[in-house]
């Protein structure tokens, strides 16, 4: 059960490790913990689903344990694997043939992976399935059956449960449909871009010293950008990582010059930074800094 | 928790299976523990851990919003989003049925799957477009057949083969147990093939009418060939149809083609149409490492750059593109539509698809298709 008796304590924490969420993702992060169920995270590139996880952990105190997923993940590098070459050596060093099979495929000869880790041990986790859509779908359905469980076999060791239940983030770009089985164990929540209020925040949280002009400006003209038809629309990551650079640059605000320079921080394809030239940038930085300046 | 709020709860997962929401048992069990769980006085506390629990679908969320404004907050209820079939659709189906049977009649009675060997060689070099319903009747299967065939990639996972390329480590340990360290034998794995993800992009516009139903049925069977298939259709705009398709009757997914491609038989926007499917799925990598067939004749009216553009972004993230253009079939065809010349550039097999021989030489390709061949 969770350590938290109410939405307004999680976020508290949540805000104590420099995490700024929306009142829906501390209601879907308590939720998630109360319920013990996995949560289920969609939403564009860059609005923070996998720092959520990341601060979750923080705020729990907990251990974070990730999963990276991709195209032919399989079970040797999610779970675990046996480590021949130690395996090899010791039956030579042993000699005359005195090694037995249970010594061999013992524990000191296991390579242990992210989800065997997240079950097979005391302290409290929070395990990252991150971009769980990139995994095959054997893959998922394999996960589905730890997730129900939360049991792994391995068949030289026997069955292994988790003693506390870790707390599930999965994340998903949606590249494909996840199967309804999985969906239907989790809890979902889609996260949106913030809103400008929340955003400028987020910078200020994110870039300790900055000036409240610059943060604002600059989340200002990334909202403006989100506007425009891009091919990838920027997110708050590249909101911070902009504000950061022009901080370093030793800026208090912005204009067309040095938002031309650094432009490649915040779009990320090469059309997209040629869509925005010229009269356009000229145009966008006006309107950032008078909403910026209220 | 007080009787009312489970009543109100209950009945609230019935209102959303009403509008189509998959709420089973499970999810408001779920949404009963979430509200318990938070401050009942926070409508938006209310709302998110309903949504959160009761939704797992982003395209739900509209659904779920209209359901809660009306059901808690009592705002009037807006008229449902669900549009009917448009009457003019059908009747463009209807008159390409009949046009074609005004055609020659064919006699040749029996099973469909049947052909004699003659009848066969004659349907396989007939153009759709000059079929009769009777020799359409006949073809499908075999359309649906062809369509089946997917083009492969290697999966990660191995599984023995003594022909394989990697050393089966476990048992190589296990065995070399006996030898005293020594692995006197070789157990091999190998790679397992599976599909590889296969997208398909057909353009239902008023100059691809007559093969629009074989193109129908040919995505049919390519969606119920197993997962990682995509179909949409686009006319002036684009739809998915991976859902529609789904179904298993084929002639009942015609039908509800027609219904999800609103723009059925009006002119087409190629451009547009390519470019939404690059900024809503493209961005998801729904063509990343996919195999992306395109069927149409190429006519865009409007920007044939924008055409040149976006078949660029696409053949960016797409392990191969294929374009099938009905109209190559005719010999004396050119790629002069403003549409198809820019796009050809982006094309890695340029086919014609008019016929079941054609169909058969694009499953061919879809079956070997290596990446950037020349078109």
């Amino acid at each position: 059960m969770s350590a938290f008796g109410t939405i307004d304590e999680l976020e508290t924490a949540l805000r104590a490790a420099d995490y700024l969420p929306d009142r829906g993702l501390s209601t879907a992060l308590f939720l998630g913990l109360a319920l013990e169920k996995p949560l289920l995270l969609e939403g564009e590139a860059g609005v923070g689903k996998t720092e959520a996880a990341k601060a979750l952990a923080v705020a729990t105190k907990a251990r974070l344990i990730r999963l990276q997923c991709y195209e032919g993940l399989d079970v040797a590098h999610a779970v675990y694997e046996w480590n021949y070459p130690r395996q090899l050596l010791h039956i030579r060093a042993a000699q005359e043939g005195t090694v037995s099979e249970d010594e061999l495929f013992g524990p000191e000869f296991l390579i242990r992976r992210p989800l065997l880790e997240a079950i097979d041990t005391d302290e409290p986790v929070v395990l990252l399935i991150d971009e769980i859509d990139r995994a095959d779908e054997e893959f998922e359905a394999f996960l589905l059956e730890v997730l129900s469980d939360f049991q792994i076999t391995i068949p030289e060791l026997g069955t292994i449960r988790a003693r506390r239940k870790p707390a599930v983030i999965l994340t998903s770009n949606r590249t494909r449909e996840l199967h309804d089985a999985l969906k239907r164990r989790a809890l979902f929540h889609w996260i949106g871009h913030p809103s400008i209020d929340r955003e400028i925040e987020i910078v200020k949280i994110r870039i300790p010293g900055i000036s409240e002009r610059l943060a604002s400006e600059a989340a200002a003209f990334v909202r403006e950008l989100r506007g425009l038809d891009l091919a990838k629309p920027p997110g708050v990551a590249e909101t911070i990582d902009w504000a950061m650079a022009l901080n370093a640059l030793g800026r208090q605000e912005i204009d067309a010059d040095v938002v031309e320079q650094t432009l490649g921080s915040v779009l990320k394809y090469r059309e997209d930074i040629e869509a925005v030239r010229d009269e356009t940038l000229a145009r966008l930085v006006d309107t950032a800094r008078t909403t910026a300046a209220r | 928790m007080a009787d009312a709020v489970v009543r109100h709860v209950v009945t609230f997962g019935r209102v959303l299976r009403e509008v189509g929401l998959e709420v089973g048992p499970g999810r408001v069990a779920d949404a009963l523990r979430g509200i318990a769980a938070v401050d009942l006085t926070r409508q938006e506390d209310v709302y998110f851990a309903l949504r959160q629990t009761l939704v797992s679908r982003h395209d739900e969320l509209e659904l779920f919003d209209r359901a809660f404004n009306a059901w808690f907050l009592r705002a009037p209820v807006l008229p449902p989003v669900r549009t009917a079939q448009s009457p003019l659709a059908q009747e463009k189906i209807g008159e390409t049925l009949s046009d074609a049977a005004g055609g020659e009649p064919d006699d040749e009675a029996g099973d469909p799957l049947e052909l004699g060997a003659s009848g066969h060689e004659l349907l396989r070099d007939k153009d759709f477009a000059e079929m009769t319903p009777e020799e359409y009747r006949r073809v499908k299967r075999l359309i649906a057949a062809i369509a089946e065939q997917r083009p492969l990639r290697a999966s990660r996972r191995r599984r023995p083969d003594p022909r394989g390329d990697r050393l089966d480590m476990r048992k190589l340990i296990r065995q070399s147990l006996r030898t005293g360290g020594d692995p006197v034998d070789r157990p091999y794995r190998a790679r397992k093939e599976v599909p590889r993800k296969l997208v398909v992009l057909c353009d239902v516009s008023g100059s691809m009418d007559a093969y629009a139903r074989a193109l129908v049925l040919f995505l049919h069977a390519a969606v119920g060939s197993g997962p990682g298939v995509e179909a949409f259709a686009f006319g002036t705009r684009l739809s998915r149809l991976t859902a529609e398709l789904g179904t298993r009757d084929p002639e009942s997914a015609l039908e509800k083609c027609t219904e999800a491609v609103t723009d059925w038989g009006s002119g087409t926007r190629i451009g547009a149409s390519l470019k939404e499917f690059n900024d809503l799925y493209g961005k998801r990598a729904l063509s990343r490492g996919a195999v992306v067939v395109i069927v149409s004749d190429g006519w865009e009216r409007q920007d044939p750059e924008l055409v040149g553009r976006e078949m660029a972004r696409l053949a960016r993230a797409a392990y191969a593109v294929i374009w099938v253009n009905p109209l190559k079939g005719n010999p004396e065809y050119q790629p002069l539509a403003g549409g198809m010349r820019a796009a050809l550039p982006y094309v890695d097999r340029f086919l014609s698809g008019h016929n079941l021989r054609s169909l058969e030489e694009l499953a061919a390709v879809l079956a070997g298709i290596e990446r950037r061949h020349a078109a």
